[in-house]
């Protein structure tokens, strides 16, 4: 038996396995330490901020929940959200994420750890993303060994494609998502392998937890059917899957009940019927696959024949039934955009204004997975060569992924763990096959077992922790299957090496080492890709804008957080704030004040008022304005610094979802030029010119260049030199660089006129008195 | 409000001594000369009495503030002239039969007869002034008014008297010219560049009676320009935190400051403030940014309010002075509120720094305890605190815990913080106060013992954790808990 290089050979099974079980231990430890620390460049640059829009709702209603309790935060009515319809919070939202906080709080002030609930829940994010690495680990090892599960952690400790959801500060509902997912999926593999009732529940339970803290949860209660389905489609039905997934549905979809917001939609809705049918399926193919204990074959056919068309009818009427009746509710909106892209833009604005709704652009792919998009197709090949229940698994995860994750670009991120696992399968068959000392002989020699008894002496190895059970299965691997493994072939092609039939395999250590250091090298490169994109595209917290002063330090743009603190210190507790949805919630997390809507948008008729009222001209927005007790209107205005996030760009979807529901008094086509151009600038449409939104941006703007041209930076346009006037709004704060203005509602005229003609009469007051002097020094 | 005079003995004395009228004939001022230096918050009034003793041995002179002086009175003292020594000051109360709140003044050595000595009295009054016009636009200038009374009262006869008040610019809208006053032949007020002067008033009878107040006494309202923002700090709360582990005192303030001068009137607009600061031309109620002396030596300061970290602020640290030599360096912080502070508009914050324990603390190896000076407040000038709370948090396992204000506190508690870590919890010295001023930059002393033992606390807690974890983790790994081996 040939070896390409030595191996010690004098060390005890216990030592190696003592050994390798304490590397693992390392190299798991430090993988979570580079998970989590590669997420904090957002607070060492920015500070331990919360980031966007929805975590600011989560990080309020977390604070409830530490200040007044379990209770109190169950039955939160929410008075300032929605004006005046309010909202009942504990019964619409999913509230594993702040219970989740509000456990760690309470369990680190009993051991008198103090530590702010703030600070909870900016590293709650990094925290769970190490939980997230182990359990890709123990799925991953599931489906081939520990040094893959060790580089699939590796993979998901790092990749963009998850980090972009769980930086520091990133304080939303996928943070702790991921790992549920991951972890439930391990376990249901667990439970279908072992066909213990035990993991089916464990999977149950933390279903339950993903269903209280995700609402993508609807992934995985359609994942576990349709990988149970595919397994009886190819003849695989068993004891264990039975047990698995029984004790998983049973179980899982009582306790996702509880969960006020899902109530008995596992029950009526249609997405949930999958789980639901395949439950039914299972249940008459175990009663057929009793009957077919007991009775002959020929018997048997017939019974089958005639109970699968039974069934079938009954089945088919029963859902239609109950779909007619009304008891399973139809596919929801957000369903129908999942397979038709163009769905949400011609129905539901709301869900299309959303730019993560949009559908995946190809680079982003490269950007948020690298090297690993290239390795997951490979991995995936990997997985039929062996085919076992949780390869199925992984073939169907990847495919329904991969499909989703070109729909929406936040879906992104469900694939990306799947993309961890299989690359993590390829990348580990590559170097088990390279590092491995066996030489190919040509005569044929049973596989020594001490060759494969080395300890993790290989230098080469990336995780630091080769055991000998992998060794060994490696080994045996290439000596069995050393003429048709497909992994050996794919590999052998790398490495240029030409099949020959009487030898295959590797010689000598020059081929090894190529490829070893190749792949090292693909792996460094990928660190310095993620380091990099995390760093630069997913670590800022858009709340706070960085620029560079001239001398190249950092300046920090705050003026969000400056206009929300004017709002809280200077402003009535109960003074109500308009604004485009976006910016609802950080309205009620940072300035403390009701708001008409915000980011969790429900109801669309509301949006659509505030859109209205924006689009309208002045007159007609004020009544709106007022009805709602509207004090002050907040707008988002890039103009000056070359911000493009702001409003007017913004602007054209408040249209079009205040179209939706005033077709006769809102048009878009309105708010363009006659050739069809957006404009701001002297081409500006009437329309344009006249609303609200884009009176309130442009007010006083083109006195700030003082005579010279004003110029918008983000349009690049130029601004009409006399400014649009406000005649029921009065400009109250406008922050430092302008981005944020606040404008205060004028109460009605005292005397009963409108506003227009008292404002005429202030200022024209002037003018009539200079008129008769005029003509009295005519006359004189 | 804190004085720093003593006032134990108030009550009992006063069933003893119609104080007032019996001591009318020990004193006789020979001149009185007030001077109120008008301010924003604050106002500093100084009066020089010269008195001359009537009979031997006197020793005890009284004064007497009127209802209004003493509401806005937060700080009284009195020397002798020249000197930088206090005298022993006691606060009788509210003297019902004249109205009027009498204090005595020690004098360090009783005078015989026809022997004479210079008092100076330095009071600071907070709240005196209000802005006038209430309110007022971003572009309008800032004026306040000051009410005062005319005569300067006291038990004795007064041969002369005159006040003068300046104003901080020359520019005195109007001021009163009180008609019918007696005890004068010349001009009852001269004004002369920013100094407006009333008096002098010639052989006053002993005038803290009421019945001389509603006869004779008149108000006087100064109208004037000022061109600073008029600060107010309604809340001040400051934690000093002692940790002997990490030989650190932290020393956090949160504070909630109020620009107390003129409403704005309409809106604030950004166009214009960007254009006065653009031709330099700052309006005068209008904060952009507060220059704070912090104590040097001080690292890792840190300022952020309800909503993050504020980053608006520049920083000049200095290394810290050897112990006993005269702290006249200071680092020096440009704190700028997120938002420039308009008449009547608030802004809270928290600003905290670390500094080194040996730079504050001392031990005292007779009785084995350490001393620990805590400043009461950062001082602002002319900045003033309307309510203030200090806690100084000692390290877990203090015992015989004494304290020392500089001056009496209106609650005082000892409590029990628990914070990273600990145990039992950190003895906590609470003490309140209100309307400190520019005068009250005081250092409370705080002594106390902690034992080897308590010292140790904190590593045995920590490590025994620790191997409960640990022991934890090592049985259940070994512990086989399954129905069947495998």
């Amino acid at each position: 038996m040939p070896l390409a290089y030595s191996l010690p050979s004098d060390l005890s099974p216990a030592t190696v396995t003592n050994t390798s079980s304490l590397l693992r231990i390392i190299a798991l430890a430090l993988i979570s330490g580079a998970a989590i620390a590669s997420r904090l460049f957002a607070v060492v640059n920015f500070e331990s901020i919360i980031h966007e829009f929805d975590p600011w709702f989560n990080y309020r209603a977390t604070k409830v929940l530490a200040e007044k309790g379990f209770y109190a935060f169950w039955n939160w009515f929410d008075h300032t959200a929605w004006y005046p319809l309010g909202r009942v919070v504990g019964g619409t939202i999913y509230p594993g994420l702040m219970a989740t906080s509000g456990v760690i709080y309470n369990v680190l002030h009993a051991l008198n750890l103090p530590v702010d609930i703030r600070n909870i829940c900016v590293l709650l994010a990094p925290g769970f993303s190490a939980l997230t690495a182990w359990s890709t680990y123990m799925f991953t090892k599931e489906l081939k060994d520990e040094s893959a599960g060790l580089l699939a952690a590796a993979f998901i400790g790092i990749a963009p494609g998850y980090i972009s959801r769980s930086v520091a500060g990133s304080y939303d509902n996928e943070a702790i998502a991921i790992f549920l997912l991951m972890f439930t999926f391990y376990s249901w593999i667990k439970a279908l392998k072992t066909g213990s009732a035990f993991f089916g529940t464990l999977t149950a339970l933390f279903y339950f937890y993903m269903v209280a803290a995700w609402g993508g949860y609807a992934f995985i209660t359609n994942m576990i059917p349709l990988h149970a389905l595919t397994l009886i489609l190819m003849g695989r039905f068993s004891s264990r899957l039975y047990v698995a997934y029984s004790s998983w549905y049973a179980i899982g979809t009582l306790a996702s009940m509880q969960v006020p917001f899902v109530g008995f939609q596992p029950v009526r809705t249609s997405e949930h019927m999958a789980a639901l049918g395949v439950f039914g399926l299972l249940q008459i193919v175990a009663f057929a696959e009793l009957v077919r204990a007991h009775v002959s074959s020929r018997q048997f056919q017939s019974i089958l024949f005639g109970s699968v068309i039974v069934i079938g009818v009954l089945g088919v009427l029963a859902f239609a039934g109950l779909t007619y009746k009304g008891w399973i509710a139809p596919w929801t909106g957000r369903f129908y955009s999942l397979w038709d892209t163009g769905y949400a833009k011609k129905y539901i604005p709301i869900i299309a204004s959303v730019s993560e709704h949009q559908p995946t652009a190809w680079p982003s792919f490269f950007m948020d997975l690298q090297f690993l998009i290239f390795l997951f197709p490979a991995g995936v090949i990997l997985c039929f060569r062996e085919l076992r229940d949780e390869h199925v698994f992984v073939i169907i995860y990847a495919v329904v992924a991969s499909y989703f994750a070109g729909v929406m670009v936040r879906l992104m991120l469900t694939l990306t763990p799947v993309v961890c696992v299989a690359a993590a399968v390829a990348f580990s068959s590559l170097l088990d096959t390279y590092i491995d000392p066996v030489e190919p002989e040509v005569s044929e020699v049973a596989v020594p077992v001490t060759g494969g008894d080395s300890s993790a002496a290989s230098p080469a190895t990336v995780d630091g922790a080769v055991s000998s059970k992998k060794a060994k299965k490696a080994a045996a691997a290439v000596a069995d299957a050393s003429s048709t493994g497909i992994a050996s072939g794919i590999v052998a092609a790398i490495g240029g090496q030409s099949k020959s039939p009487k030898a295959r395999g590797i010689f000598g250590l020059d081929t090894r080492f190529l490829i070893v250091v190749n792949a090292l090298g693909m792996l460094l490169f990928f660190v310095l890709h993620c380091t990099y994109v995390t760093s630069s595209a997913y670590s800022s917290p858009s709340v706070v804008l960085a620029s560079q002063n001239p001398d190249g330090s950092q300046h920090i743009i705050d003026d969000f957080r400056e206009a929300y603190y004017w709002l809280r210190q200077n402003t009535p507790q109960d003074a109500v704030v308009m604004s485009w949805w976006d910016y609802g919630y950080q309205i009620a997390g940072m300035a403390d004040r009701p708001t008409l809507v915000d980011n969790n948008t429900w109801n669309n008729t509301h949006i659509a008022t505030v859109g209205k009222a924006m689009s309208s001209p002045e007159e007609v927005a004020y009544p709106i304005l007022r009805k709602h007790d509207v004090d002050y209107v907040l707008i988002i205005f890039g103009g000056l610094i070359g911000y493009s996030g702001d409003d007017i760009n913004k602007f054209l979807w408040m249209v079009r979802i205040a179209q939706g529901v005033w077709p006769d008094e809102i048009q878009e086509p309105n708010y363009f030029t006659p050739k069809g151009e957006y404009r701001i600038d002297d081409a500006a449409s009437p329309t344009m010119k006249n609303s609200l939104m884009y009176k309130m941006s442009y007010y006083r703007f083109a006195e700030l260049f003082g005579g010279s041209q004003a110029v918008d930076r983000v349009r690049g346009q130029q601004v009409p030199k006399t400014g649009p006037t406000l005649d029921y709004l009065d400009e109250a704060f406008t922050s430092e660089n302008w981005i944020v203005r606040i404008y205060q509602v004028k109460k009605e005229d005292l005397l009963g006129r409108d506003l227009k003609t008292a404002n005429a009469f202030a200022n024209g007051k002037k003018r009539k008195k200079s008129k008769p002097l005029a003509r009295r020094k005519a006359l004189a | 409000m804190p004085r720093h005079w003593r006032a134990p003995l108030s009550l009992l004395l006063s069933a003893f001594l119609p104080l007032c009228t019996l001591a009318a004939n020990s004193f006789e001022n020979t001149a009185i000369v007030r001077t109120v230096e008008l301010g924003g918050a604050l106002v500093h009034v100084t009066t020089t009495y010269a008195v001359k003793a009537l009979e031997d041995g006197s020793s005890v002179y009284t004064i007497a503030l009127g209802e209004r002086e003493h509401a806005h009175t937060a700080w009284l003292e009195a020397k002798l002239k020249g000197q930088t020594e206090r005298l022993p000051l006691e606060d009788f109360g509210y003297h019902r039969d004249s109205g009027f709140y009498l204090y005595t003044i020690e004098l360090p050595k009783a005078l015989n007869v026809n022997q004479t000595s210079n008092l100076v009295i330095e009071t600071v009054q907070t709240h005196a002034t209000y802005p006038w016009p209430e309110e007022a636009a971003q572009k309008d200038p800032q004026s306040l008014k000051y009410h005062s009374e005319l005569l300067v009262l006291s038990p004795y006869k007064t041969a002369v008297q005159r006040t003068k008040i300046r104003s901080p610019s020359p520019q005195v809208h109007s001021y009163t010219t009180p008609e019918d006053v007696e005890f004068t032949t010349d001009a009852v007020v001269t004004k002369a560049g920013a100094t407006i002067t009333y008096g002098p008033f010639y052989d006053i009878p002993p005038s803290a009676i009421q019945d001389f107040v509603d006869k004779k006494q008149k108000e006087i309202v100064i109208h004037y320009a000022f061109d600073y923002p008029v600060l107010e700090i309604t809340e001040l709360r400051r934690t000093a935190e002692i940790s002997h582990w990490g030989a650190n005192l932290n020393i956090q303030d949160n504070i909630n400051l109020h620009n107390a001068g003129p409403r704005l009137k309409g809106h604030f607009s950004r166009l214009e403030h960007q254009s006065q600061a653009y031709f330099g031309k700052a309006a005068p109620h209008v904060l952009p940014s507060l220059q704070l002396h912090l104590p040097a030596g001080i690292h890792d300061v840190y300022y952020y309010d309800l909503v993050g970290n504020v980053s608006t602020s520049h920083l000049r640290t200095t290394p810290s002075t050897p112990k006993g030599t005269e702290a006249n360096r200071f680092s020096f912080l440009e704190l700028r509120p997120r938002y420039p502070l308009l008449g009547g508009w608030n802004y809270s914050f928290t600003l905290g720094w670390d500094s080194s324990l040996s730079d504050y603390a001392g031990f005292d190896s007779k009785t084995g305890k350490y001393v620990v000076g805590v400043p009461i407040m950062t001082v602002i000038p002319s900045v003033v605190v309307d309510d203030a709370e200090v806690a100084i948090i000692l390290p877990e396992g203090a015992t015989d815990v004494d304290y020392y204000a500089p001056y009496p506190a209106l609650s005082e508690s000892i409590s029990t913080h628990i914070t990273y870590l600990d145990t039992i919890g950190r003895p906590k010295v609470t003490l309140k106060y209100q309307q400190l001023t520019d005068k009250h930059g005081g250092v409370i002393y705080v002594t106390y013992k902690v034992p080897f033992t308590a010292h140790l606390r904190k590593p045995v807690a920590v490590a025994t954790a620790f191997i409960g974890f640990f022991a934890l983790a090592f049985a259940v790994k070994r512990v086989d808990i399954r129905l069947r081996r495998k």
